[in-house]
């Protein structure tokens, strides 16, 4: 497993002296209505973290460039973004992950304009306030934050649910 | 486990903005073209609605970098051709918490304001343009920010006293830039201002009124009965809570606090507040907040000139997204209106008080969409109340608010 590890962030060390447009070709999905709940089926019993970040909300940023300080140092860690941009705005949202080389991680934008809509299925209680961060542990708990997210605390949440796998 | 790793975030929440904050913003300009495409794309459906003294309704909203000013003698059934306010097209920002503001004086002149985005992310300019003709034309628009750097001046109010002096207020980057550059900390950013004196020919000098605000949630203005504009903002208080304030510019009152939910949050909700000031004085005010023990709608009072508020009501039904609450006060008779979701259509739901805020009516649903909408406006009109309501399906809306379910 640690060198399975070792290898993961080795070979994500390489990735990232690839050029950038390399990245860019990311694939965005659309994220309609049953999109959250897809992004829930497909990670029964897994721990994961969902974050909704717009390209307009300069604390997504910072939140970014420390999720790629994260998936660098844990290459394990199962990350999945969803933009709360438009689907005509995929090329800026594709560029901006690209930016902070988190071409790996699972990305979404929002493909449907009535957005009460789309964060209703994920939380009745999201005012839309960004970003906001999904943490799902194995057991399947969620613990909501709203706001950029201690990089120290991810941590700690990343540890204990991938010590143990 | 769950509350302490809550705990946790919230209180690391503080220091990780410290940090997030030494850092200069990243300068990424967008694609010039790709932003045009994308804004008109957008159908904005940001609106704003006043009646005039003798009763017309007249409506600014924004169509192909364009404000556009119409007026309508029945009601908002029907509307004139709309006039083009900004002749050249701007960026005009028309969404989320975005839109033009237009206010007509007892003489008939029209005010319209606006904030202009720029090509660097967050940065924008506050626009003002007039009508001395009854609405046929407009003045080529100002900018009434004295600083010009590519950075925010958004977020405007404008309010318009029985002097006939203009207030416009915005959120302006301009100290938290200076501190940077002197490599100092600074939250948030800042609220300036700027009054006319002459009918909005020109704006005197910008005056800073309160440091440290949250960045991107509108500001609030109501005109006291003194005739001075009175400001509520979300503020940033301590490290990072983002709690309200309140400001009147009369160049004495110091800030003071308006609310006291303790959102420790390291974000900006885009979800200001509202305030009116009845015609006895009090204050009435709105807001949103989503701390973990205090959340949702909230409305407070204030009978001596916001120096303290009542307990905060807490109204709205949380598992339906109960956002942008928007008050307005009739003499004792105090108005709220605010939007849910139902997980299939979005409602504006109203409550009506009328004995100055102290008791109120059950909510009420006054109107509904089953798509993209803006927030609700209240309009007052002598003794009338409209709900101002623009929805991509139904187009623009006054509706009128009934008391008789009290």
């Amino acid at each position: 497993m640690k060198l399975f590890s070792f290898l993961m962030g080795l070979s994500l060390t390489v990735l990232s002296f690839v050029p950038q447009a390399t990245l860019a070709a990311q694939e965005i999905k659309p994220f309609v209505r049953g999109s959250y709940q897809q992004i829930v089926a497909a990670r029964q019993g897994k721990p994961f973290i969902l974050n909704f970040w717009s390209l307009s909300c300069g604390y997504c940023r910072v939140e970014l460039g420390m999720l790629k300080k994260l998936t660098r140092k844990y290459p394990n860690l199962d990350l999945a973004l969803v933009s709360t941009d438009t689907l005509e705005e995929e090329n800026q949202v594709s560029a901006a992950l690209a930016k902070y080389s988190l071409g790996k991680a699972e990305a979404w934008v929002f493909a449907d304009s009535y957005t009460e809509r789309l964060r209703f299925e994920v939380d009745k209680t999201w005012q839309g306030e960004l970003p906001r961060t999904y943490f799902f542990s194995a057991k399947g708990e969620v613990t909501a934050v709203s706001g950029k997210v201690a990089q120290k605390e991810v941590e700690q949440w990343i540890k204990e649910q991938y010590s143990s796998r | 486990m769950k509350k302490v790793l809550l705990a946790l975030f919230l209180i690391a929440n503080g220091l990780g903005q410290a940090l997030a904050e030494a850092q200069p913003a990243p300068k990424q300009p967008h694609d010039m073209a790709k932003m045009w495409q994308t804004s008109l794309a957008r159908q904005p459906l940001a609106a704003t609605a006043t009646f005039d003294a003798k009763g017309r309704l007249w409506l600014a909203s924004a169509k192909d970098g364009h404000v556009m000013v119409s007026h309508s003698d029945d009601q908002g059934k029907t509307f004139s051709e709309p006039v083009i306010v900004n002749p050249e097209t701007e960026f005009v920002a028309a969404d989320g918490e975005n839109r033009p503001k237009i206010l007509v004086a007892g003489n008939g002149n029209i005010y319209v304001s606006y904030t202009r985005s720029m090509e660097t992310p967050f940065s924008g300019n506050v626009r003002f343009s007039r009508s001395v003709d009854g609405g046929k034309s407009f003045s080529a628009p100002i900018t009434v920010n004295d600083n010009l750097e590519a950075f925010t001046h958004r977020f405007e109010a404008m309010g318009l006293n029985k002097r006939g002096q203009i207030y416009i207020a915005w959120l302006d980057k301009r100290a938290a830039s200076e501190a940077n550059k002197k490599g100092e900390k600074y939250s948030g950013i800042a609220i300036f201002y700027a009054v006319s004196d002459d009918e909005g020919k020109s704006f005197k000098a910008n005056l800073k009124a309160v440091d440290h605000t949250c960045e991107c949630c509108r500001v609030a203005m109501a005109i006291d009965t003194d005739d001075y504009p009175v400001v509520i903002w979300r503020h940033i208080f301590d490290s990072n809570v983002r709690d309200h304030a309140l400001v009147k510019l009369d160049g004495k009152m110091k800030p003071v606090r308006l609310s006291h939910e303790n959102w420790n949050i390291a974000a900006c909700p885009h979800h200001g507040p509202s305030i009116s000031i009845a015609s006895d004085g009090v204050y009435h005010a709105t807001w949103f907040s989503n701390a973990p023990e205090r959340h949702g709608l909230f409305y407070a009072n204030s009978s001596d000139q916001g120096k303290t508020f009542s307990s905060p009501l807490n109204f709205g039904n949380f598992e339906a997204q109960p956002a942008h609450p928007f008050v307005l006060s009739l003499g004792k008779r105090v108005y709220l209106a605010w939007k849910e979701f139902d997980g299939e259509s979005t409602g504006i739901f109203g409550m009506i008080s009328s004995d100055s805020g102290k008791s109120w009516s059950a909510p009420k649903k006054l109107a509904a969409t089953a798509d993209v909408s803006d927030s609700p406006m209240l309009l007052g009109d002598s003794n009338r109340v409209y709900l101002s309501w623009n929805t991509l399906k139904e187009g623009y809306r006054l509706i009128e608010f009934s008391g008789e379910n009290k």
